[in-house]
């Protein structure tokens, strides 16, 4: 949540993100469902929640300077959506703190929080009064974020539910980019779609890139992270491998896949 | 070089997220945060409504029509039980029931509803910051306007039975009436803290919404709804202290049945019930809420 501590901060001025020493923990409830039966029985025979600890980001202290664009690059379960969940401020950290300057909007992984029993349009609505729009400053937006995502005869205004998967991942790009953020968190972002929004989802990347933005994304798709970005981190089980330029990150991480720099890798954005 | 911000700067410029060592997070931005965003739970609430065809009108009559059949039943139920007398006593326990009924269903609907919202609202949680009390209150906003409309019903009904009945104790328009607001916030209080409460144990244990069903079943035949204040003597009187919705329903039936002012010790008691349960819900919530994006 976003509630300005009391303590003295230093923040370098040219710093969009400052993370020190960042762990995040998160506490599984191994067997059984939560509820209140289960932990009543539980109680009665004297048993113990079994619960087990996953450290999904380990000590990782990193800066990410204004109008710096930085990829994050690891396998599945490396703990970068829980990374970036944390920059939003959504997770709390369990040790060292995250310092941002900016606004922040994102477009995380399990998809931006759409009720799909409404429009595309409510949504975007709703979304923007969430992260603490006015309602004419939403609603002056919607029309260049529906014109962006582009659906097809009027989608925009049908359930999200009738949507096929690409075209909800075109209206959740469209809200993130064109929410003029000061920092924008991408994760996966740039997957769905076909070619051409694909094609129109690079280029506005890039003019984001040029308007001096902060942005972060987290992509499987590595010629995008080689491409976009100036910086990259590698992620592995929760701590920072290797940090530098993206081409060379990128050629360590295929190493360690021991794929080698297949051409398939380069091709499947 | 920091990027143009174009909107208005609507969240402070520097941020800083770190382990929660206190149990509440600072109060005032995080009431800051919360009006900041109102607009964003009474949208929601319309939505909401929305989705489940509720702003259609045959969506509204619907809303209005389950609790007065309901209404109808225990109204048939109660006169064959107790074997009525004088036609107008008939329309005064109707009325009693009906008000008592309308009344109850605005606090249980905050509560059930609020009681799902985190749970239900899991990737809109998962994706974004904001004050999470915003989503229970926006339950209690559309309860409240789901309750609205059960206001004219019930004077439709009391007009027409005078009517028929003129000698009915049920009083006319009287200055009384001026208390309804003051009822009708403390329920929605007390409704709104009781739905941060189970919102919060819906979290953790997952079947508290098919328990709170059983719950405000019992509680509906606890509160005097079906049973008139006045029925009882001495220290059963209690009975109607010790329930959170006991003193906002007893001064329902003396502003709307008896026509008369409710009494001090109501009027205390329901202002009692409802800070308590602002306090100690919006206590409970508000200190956990931080870990709601892990355990959805
Ligand atoms: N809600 C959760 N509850 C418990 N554990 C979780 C939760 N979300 C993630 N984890 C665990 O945290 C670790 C990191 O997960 P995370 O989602 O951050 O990985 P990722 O790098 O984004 O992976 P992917 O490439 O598959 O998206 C994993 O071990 C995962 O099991
Ligand atoms: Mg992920």
């Amino acid at each position: 949540m976003r509630y300005a501590s009391k303590a003295p901060v230093v923040m370098p001025e040219e710093l969009a993100v400052r993370i020190e020493d960042l762990s995040i923990k998160y506490k599984i409830n191994v067997d059984t469902k939560r509820t209140l039966k289960n932990a009543v029985m539980r109680a009665s025979k004297g048993e113990r929640v079994r619960t087990r600890v996953v450290e999904a980001v380990k000590h990782l202290t990193l800066d990410v300077p204004h109008g710096s664009v930085l990829g994050i690059v690891g396998a599945n379960g490396a703990g970068k959506s829980t990374l970036m969940r944390s920059i939003a401020g959504i997770l709390p950290p369990t040790e060292g703190r995250i310092i941002v300057n900016g606004k922040i909007s994102t477009l995380l992984a399990l998809g931006v929080g759409f009720n799909p029993a409404l429009s595309g349009r409510d949504n975007i609505i709703l979304g923007g009064l969430a992260s603490g729009m006015t309602r004419d400053e939403i609603e002056a937006k919607t029309e260049e974020i529906s014109d962006f995502a582009a659906l097809p005869d009027g989608f925009i205004d049908m359930p999200v539910r009738t949507y096929s998967s690409g075209m909800y991942g075109r209206v959740a790009f469209s809200v993130a980019v064109n929410m003029t953020p000061d920092i924008l968190l991408l994760d996966e972002a740039l997957s769905a779609g076909d070619a051409s929004f694909k094609e129109k989802s690079f280029n506005r990347m890039r003019e984001l890139c040029k308007e001096a933005r902060t942005i972060v994304i987290v992509s499987h798709a590595l010629a995008t992270i080689n491409e976009l970005c100036d910086s990259a981190i590698w992620m592995h089980k929760g701590t920072m491998l290797a940090k530098g330029k993206p081409d060379a990150i990128v050629d360590q991480y295929l190493k360690f896949l021991d794929v080698g720099a297949l051409p398939s890798n380069f091709e499947d954005m | 070089m920091p990027g143009p911000v174009k909107n208005s700067d609507f969240v402070s410029k520097i941020q800083v997220f770190e382990p929660h060592k206190a149990a509440l997070p600072p109060l005032v931005p995080y009431f800051k945060e919360f009006w900041k965003r109102r607009t964003f739970a009474t949208e929601l609430a319309r939505f909401a409504d929305k989705a489940e065809y509720l702003d259609s009108k045959f969506g509204k009559v619907w809303l209005v029509l389950n609790p007065l059949l309901l209404a109808m039943v225990y109204f048939l139920l109660v006169t064959v039980i107790r074997g009525s007398s004088s036609k107008n006593l008939g329309l005064t326990t109707l009325a009693h029931i009906l008000i008592g009924l309308f009344t109850f269903y605005f606090a249980q609907n905050c509560i059930s509803a609020g009681a799902q919202s985190i749970t239900a609202g899991g990737r809109l949680i998962l994706n974004q910051a904001f004050p999470r009390a915003l989503l229970p209150f926006s339950s209690t906003i559309s309860a409240f306007q789901q309750f609205l409309p059960t206001i004219p019903v019930y004077i439709f009904v009391i007009v027409v039975g005078k009517h028929f009945f003129p000698t009915t104790q049920v009083p006319g328009l009287t200055w009384n009436y001026l208390w309804v607001p003051f009822i009708v916030l403390m329920v929605g209080l007390t409704g709104f803290g009781l739905a941060l409460l189970f919102a919060t144990m819906n979290v953790y244990f997952r079947d508290t919404n098919k328990l709170l069903t059983y719950m405000t079943r019992i509680w509906l035949y606890l509160s005097p709804i079906l049973w008139q204040p006045s029925m009882l003597h001495g220290w059963h009187k209690m009975a109607i202290y010790l329930n959170p919705l006991g003193p906002v329903l007893s001064a329902t039936s003396d502003v709307w049945i008896n026509g008369k002012s409710p009494s001090l010790t109501i009027i205390l008691g329901s202002l009692f019930w409802a800070a308590f349960a602002i306090l100690f819900g919006g206590y409970f919530f508000i200190s956990r809420e931080r870990d709601f994006a892990v355990r959805i």
